[in-house]
C-alpha cells in the first residue's frame, strides 16, 4: 500500500495502532545473535507449536512475535510476556509447554526462570524492575525488543514516521537542522564531532548531489550496539537517515554494513522494500516533491572501513584505504561530493530530537554531552548486554549497579573502553563521569561504546600487546607510522611478555607511540598506542615487574608463571585427567605432583581445581 | 596569489598549491621518498611532515604532510622544528628496521642522525617501503598492472595472483620512479623481463640496438597520434638519417633553418 | 618576441665544439653530462649539426604519458621536466630524429632545451654555424 499523503500516514496509523493492541497477550522471544546462538530459534518454533496444538490463536494469544534484542545477552534466551511485562531468562525448548500452560493459560509466574539479583538473591518477576534495566534511559533502543522489525506496522503504532512527518509538514530543511544543532547532539561513532554542525556544513556546500551515509561497520571488539539497532529497530535508522537527507537536501543514502552481521542486512533490506512501498522512501516521499532512496553496501570486514574516507572508498568498488587528503567529507566526499556520514546510534537519535524537541534532548545528560549513549558491556562482568544510560553517569554505577559487578567476587582492575584505539581506565577513575570529554581526558575515549571489564586475573601488558596485535592486523598498511609502528610496538610488548623486556624498551615504545599519535594518516593509526600509552600510564609498575622480576602478577604471561600444587590439594585427581600435557601424577586423596619440566602453563588444572590448591608464582 | 611564512621567511604561493611544492621552488630540503611530480601525491611515507600553525590559533599548532597541504593565506610553516625533526627520525628509525640493506634510507637515516635502528629489523627485507610510487605511476600510464595487496604490514606490491601481469607493458616506469631500487629487470638477448613476464625488445632495423618494448610502443601508438614507423629505428641512427637528409638539402642550398 | 634556432652546414667544421660546450653546460654533480647536440658528417668533411628541431607537432611531447614536456613560448624550445619524467624512455623511442636521448652519466633522459635562451652551442661555435635570433 502506497501511502502518498500525511493524513494518509496518520490514518494508516491508527490502524495499526488498533492492530498493535489488539494483540493482548505477547510472547516476545528475543532473536537477537546472542540468544539466536543459545538456541533462541527453537524456543521460538517450540512456543509456535505449542501454541498451535493447544489452539490459543483464537483465544487470547496472538503468536510469538519475533523480536530483536533486549541487550541482556548473558541470559538469553529470553522471553517476555507482555503486558504483565513477565521476564523468563535462559528458557529452553522443555520449559515452553510449562510456560504455555501456567504464565498463559493460568497467569502463573515460574519463579524458577525469572532474573535472580545477585545482591539481594531476589527473584524479580517484572522486566522494568530489574537494576539492569531500572538505570536505563532508553532513546536510540527505545523500540529495541519490543517492536517486530520485520513490520513497518509495528514501527508505525509506536509513533515511528511522526518525526519524518512533522518535518515534511511544519519544518523546513534549515529549521531539521537547526533542531539537531540546537540538541547539541554529538557523533556516536567515536569522534564525538557536533551531529548539526557537520549536517549544516554539508547544507552549505555548493555542489551537488550530496550523499547521506550510515555507517554500521562496527568493527570494535566487543561492540553490538549497532548490530542491534540494525537487527531489531531498523526503520527508526532509516527515518533519521531520511530527515537528514531532507535537511541537507540529499536523494541517495547508503547504510554501510559488514558483511558479518547477515542479519541486520536482511531485516534492513526488509525494511527498505517496506519502507518504499509504503511510500516512505523512493520518489515523492509521502506525497511531497522530497524523494530519497537508500541502498546497502555490504563491507568486506576491514577494520579500517569504519574510517570514514576508507568507507567511502569501499561503497565507491576501490580498495578500502583512507585518503590522505586534507579535505573533509562533508565538502568532498563519497565520489568528491559533498557527504554526510554518521553512525547507526546517532540516526536512530534523531527521530526523537525531531519528535521530542531538541530542548528535551539536551536536558539529558551532561552540558557538552547531551542525551544517551548504548554501551555493550561484555568481559568480566555479571550482565554483559547492551546498556544506554543518559551521559554523565559514573562507570561505577555501569560496571556496578547495571553491569552487577564483577563474577565470582573477584576484583575489578581496569575498564577498557573505546574498542582497540581507546584505553584502559583503572579503578581509581571508576567515578569518572562518563562522556566525550572526561573519557579523553582520561585517556581513553568514548570510541563506539564498547567496554570491556577486567578484573585482577587479567595481565594489562597482555591486553595491551592484545589490542596491539588486532590493530597490526587491521591497519591498512598504506602509512609508515602506523604500519612499521605498531608492528615494532607490538613486537615489543610480545617481548616484555616473555620477559625478554629491558627498560630501553619501554622507554622506547613511549618515544614511538607519540610519533605514532602524530604522524600517522587516519584515525586509526593516530589513535592506535592509545591502549598502550593508557595501560603505561595508569599500569606501568606492571610494565616493570615483567621487566625487572620477570613475573606477571596477574599470573597470565605463560613464561613468567609458574602453578604449584599447594598443601591443600584434597587428591580429586581431577588436575591429572584435564593436563593435556600428563604433567601431573599423583594417587586418590594424596596430594598431587606437577612435574614443573612438563608443564606448558595452560592454566587447566588452575581452572578445574575446585579447592583453589593450585596456586600460580 | 597567497602570503604563507616558512621558517620565518615570507613566501608567495600559488592558490591551491601544495606546501611540499612551495618548499622544494624555495629550496629548502625536507625528505619525501614517496613524492614524485608525475604523480598525485600519496602522503604514505610521512617524512616530509612540517608543523603548520596560524597567527589566531593561540599557539596551537598541528603536524601534516607538506605533500597533501594546500596553502592557505597565513599560514605558518616550520620545517626544521624539534618536534617535526624527532618524527622524522622515529619514522626513519622506523624504515630502516624494514629496510636495513637500502642504502637509500641508510644515507637519509645517517643525515637526519639516525644511525642504527632503535628495532629488530626484519629478516630478509626486499627495501620495498611501500610508498606506492609504482602502482601510482602504472595507474597514471592507464595500466594498473600492478597493485598493493594484504593489509598492514603483510602488504606487498604484487600483480595478480603472483603472475606475469596481464597488463603490464614492460615500460619499466614503476622501475625507474622506485625510490628505494627494488623492482628488478633485465635485458637480455632481445627479450626484457620485469615481474616475471617477458617482453620482446624492439631492435633496430638499421643497427640492432635494443630500444623499447614491442608492447610499450604499441600501447603509445594506440593511446597518441604518432606514425609507426618512428619506433623501428633507435635514436643514433635516426640522428643519421637526419644529418644525410639534410646534407642532401644543403648541397642545394646555403642555410636550414628549424 | 619569437626566437628561432638555425643551423647552417656549410659553415660547420665538425670541430664538435658545441659538443664540448652543451656537456660543460649541462654538468650536474660537477660531472659534464652527455650533450645534446652532434655535428655528423655525412660525406667527407661535410658536416651537419644535428640538434633537436623543437618540432611544431612533436613526437616527444605526444609520447609522453606523463605531460613532462612542454614547450616554453618565450625560448620555443620544448623542455624536459626532470623532475616530472619516469625514465620510461617513450620519448626516446618516439623522436623521429633522435634528438631525445638517454644520458648515461646521470641517468636521465636529456633533450636540447636552448639553455633557456642562451644557447652555449651557438656563442661557442667558431664559425657560427649555429645561430640564435630574433624573428
Amino acid at each position: 500500500m502506497r501511502i502518498d499523503s500525511i493524513p494518509k500516514l496518520e490514518k494508516w496509523r491508527k490502524k495499526c495502532q488498533r492492530e498493535y493492541n489488539s494483540r493482548k497477550r505477547k510472547i516476545f522471544v528475543c532473536l537477537g545473535e546472542a540468544c539466536l546462538a543459545n538456541g533462541s530459534a527453537e524456543v521460538y518454533d517450540e512456543f509456535k507449536k505449542e501454541l498451535k496444538k493447544r489452539k490459543l490463536s483464537d483465544v487470547q494469544v496472538e503468536s510469538a512475535i519475533k523480536t530483536g534484542c533486549h541487550g541482556f545477552c548473558a541470559l538469553g534466551p529470553l522471553v517476555i510476556i507482555e503486558p504483565e511485562g513477565t521476564f523468563y531468562t535462559k528458557v529452553k525448548v522443555k520449559n515452553v509447554a510449562e510456560i504455555v500452560e501456567k504464565t498463559i493459560k493460568n497467569h502463573e509466574v515460574i519463579d524458577r526462570l525469572l532474573y535472580k539479583d545477585k545482591k539481594t538473591k531476589e527473584r524479580i518477576a517484572e522486566y522494568g524492575k530489574i537494576p539492569f534495566y531500572e538505570k536505563q534511559q532508553r532513546i536510540s533502543l527505545r523500540n529495541v525488543g519490543t517492536i517486530d522489525p520485520y513490520k513497518i506496522s509495528d514501527y508505525i503504532a509506536v509513533g515511528g514516521y511522526t518525526a519524518l512527518s512533522k518535518a515534511l509538514t511544519d519544518m523546513s530543511p534549515k529549521q531539521v537542522i537547526d533542531e539537531v544543532s540546537k540538541s547539541k547532539l554529538r557523533g556516536r561513532g567515536g569522534g564525538g564531532f557536533s551531529t548539526g554542525r557537520k549536517w549544516a556544513t554539508c547544507a552549505k556546500v555548493d555542489d551537488e548531489p550530496r550523499y547521506v551515509i550510515c555507517n554500521g561497520d562496527e568493527g570494535d571488539p566487543g561492540a553490538f550496539m549497532d548490530r542491534t539497532t540494525m537487527g531489531s529497530d531498523p526503520h527508526s535508522v532509516l527515518e533519521g537517515m531520511i530527515l537528514c537527507a531532507f535537511g541537507i537536501g540529499s536523494t541517495q543514502g547508503y547504510i554501510y554494513v559488514r558483511e558479518e552481521y547477515p542479519l541486520a542486512v536482511v531485516t534492513l533490506q526488509n525494511a527498505i522494500d517496506e519502507a518504499r512501498d509504503s511510500g516512505i522512501l523512493g520518489d515523492n516521499i509521502l506525497g511531497t516533491d522530497f524523494c530519497f532512496d537508500i541502498k546497502i553496501n555490504r563491507g568486506g570486514g576491514a577494520f579500517v572501513c569504519g574510517e570514514s574516507s576508507a568507507l567511502m572508498k569501499s561503497i565507491a568498488g576501490e580498495v578500502g584505504e583512507p585518503r590522505a587528503k586534507y579535505v573533509r567529507s562533508v565538502v568532498k566526499g563519497l565520489n568528491d561530493k559533498p557527504t554526510v556520514l554518521n553512525n547507526v546510534e546517532t540516526f536512530a537519535t534523531i527521530p526523537v530530537i525531531i519528535d521530542k524537541g531538541a530542548k528535551w534532548f539536551a536536558k539529558i545528560g551532561t552540558k557538552t554531552s547531551t542525551g544517551t549513549k548504548v554501551f555493550s558491556l561484555a568481559g568480566k562482568i555479571n550482565n554483559t548486554g547492551l546498556v544506554e544510560v543518559p551521559m554523565g553517569i559514573s562507570l561505577r554505577e555501569i560496571v556496578y549497579d547495571i553491569g552487577g559487578g564483577i563474577p565470582k567476587g573477584r576484583k575489578f582492575k581496569a575498564v577498557q573502553t573505546g574498542g582497540p584505539s581507546g584505553g584502559c581506565l583503572p579503578a581509581e577513575k571508576l567515578d569518572l563521569k562518563v562522556d566525550f570529554d572526561s573519557l579523553t581526558e582520561a585517556g581513553s575515549m568514548m570510541g563506539s561504546g564498547g567496554m570491556i571489564i577486567m578484573d585482577d586475573r587479567t595481565c594489562m601488558v597482555e591486553i595491551a600487546r592484545y589490542f596491539l596485535s588486532f590493530l597490526v592486523q587491521e591497519s591498512c598498511g598504506k602509512c609508515v607510522p602506523c604500519r612499521e609502528g605498531l608492528y615494532q610496538l607490538h613486537k615489543i610488548c610480545a617481548k616484555i611478555c616473555e620477559g625478554q623486556g629491558t627498560m630501553e624498551d619501554i622507554e622506547l615504545m613511549e618515544k614511538m607511540s607519540l610519533t605514532i599519535q602524530k604522524a600517522s594518516l587516519c584515525g586509526l593509526g593516530q589513535s592506535g598506542p592509545n591502549p598502550l600509552l593508557s595501560t603505561l600510564m595508569y599500569f606501568k609498575d606492571e610494565f616493570i615487574t615483567h621487566v625487572k622480576d620477570k613475573k606477571c602478577p596477574a599470573g597470565v604471561c605463560r613464561d613468567l608463571i609458574k602453578f604449584v600444587i599447594t598443601d591443600d590439594c584434597t587428591g580429586c585427581m581431577a588436575c591429572i585427567k584435564v593436563c593435556p600435557v600428563d604433567a601431573i601424577t599423583g594417587e586418590k586423596k594424596k596430594i598431587h605432583i606437577l612435574d614443573q619440566e612438563l608443564c606448558t602453563q595452560c592454566g587447566s588444572c588452575f581452572d578445574i581445581c575446585k579447592f583453589d590448591s593450585i596456586e600460580i608464582k | 596569489m597567497v602570503l604563507i611564512q616558512i621558517n620565518g621567511k615570507m613566501v608567495k604561493a600559488h592558490e591551491g598549491e601544495m606546501v611540499l611544492s612551495v618548499l622544494r621552488r624555495e629550496g629548502i630540503e625536507v625528505p619525501a621518498l614517496c613524492d614524485h611530480q608525475a604523480l598525485e601525491p600519496g602522503g604514505s611515507c610521512r617524512l616530509c611532515m612540517v608543523e603548520i600553525t596560524k597567527a589566531d590559533w593561540d599557539g596551537w599548532t598541528k603536524n601534516v604532510t607538506s605533500c597533501l597541504y594546500p596553502v592557505e593565506e597565513g599560514l605558518i610553516v616550520s620545517t626544521h622544528s624539534e618536534g617535526v625533526l624527532e618524527i622524522r627520525r622515529n619514522i626513519l628509525d622506523m624504515l630502516l628496521a624494514r629496510c636495513p640493506n637500502s642504502d637509500v634510507i641508510q644515507k637519509l637515516a645517517e643525515e637526519h642522525g639516525v644511525m642504527k635502528t632503535s628495532f629488530d629489523t626484519l629478516p630478509d627485507s626486499d627495501n620495498c617501503i611501500m610508498c606506492y610510487a609504482c602502482t601510482r605511476v602504472c595507474e597514471v600510464l592507464g595500466k594498473s598492472a600492478i597493485s598493493a595487496v594484504m593489509r598492514g604490514h603483510k602488504k606487498v606490491i604484487a600483480s595478480p595472483f603472483g603472475d606475469a601481469p596481464p597488463d603490464c607493458i614492460g615500460c619499466l616506469s614503476c622501475a625507474h620512479i622506485c625510490p628505494t631500487n627494488v623492482i628488478l629487470w633485465k635485458d637480455e638477448n632481445g627479450k626484457r623481463t620485469i615481474w616475471n613476464k617477458s617482453f620482446d625488445l624492439i631492435t633496430c632495423k638499421k643497427c640492432g640496438k635494443e630500444t623499447i618494448s614491442r608492447e610499450f610502443a604499441d600501447y603509445l601508438l594506440e593511446q597518441r597520434d604518432i606514425p609507426a614507423d618512428y619506433f623501428e629505428t633507435c635514436d643514433d641512427c635516426k640522428r643519421m638519417e637526419l644529418a644525410f637528409k639534410m646534407g642532401g638539402l644543403v648541397d642545394g642550398a646555403e642555410e636550414v633553418a628549424i | 618576441m619569437k626566437f628561432r634556432y638555425k643551423v647552417i652546414p656549410s659553415l660547420c667544421i665538425g670541430c664538435r665544439t658545441c659538443e664540448l660546450a652543451c656537456a660543460f653546460t649541462h654538468a650536474k654533480d660537477k660531472k659534464p653530462g652527455r650533450s645534446r647536440i652532434y655535428p655528423i658528417a655525412y660525406k667527407k668533411d661535410k658536416y651537419v649539426p644535428v640538434v633537436c628541431l623543437q618540432c611544431d607537432d612533436a613526437a616527444c611531447v605526444k609520447s609522453c604519458l606523463f605531460d613532462a614536456l612542454k614547450r616554453n613560448e618565450e625560448t620555443g624550445a620544448i623542455e624536459l621536466n626532470i623532475d616530472r619524467c619516469v625514465k620510461c624512455e617513450a620519448c626516446v623511442a618516439a623522436c623521429p630524429f633522435g634528438c631525445a636521448l638517454v644520458d648515461d652519466v646521470h641517468d636521465e633522459v636529456i633533450k636540447c632545451d636552448i639553455c633557456e635562451g642562451t644557447p652555449a652551442c651557438v656563442q661557442f661555435c667558431p664559425t657560427k654555424a649555429l645561430v640564435y635570433e630574433k624573428i
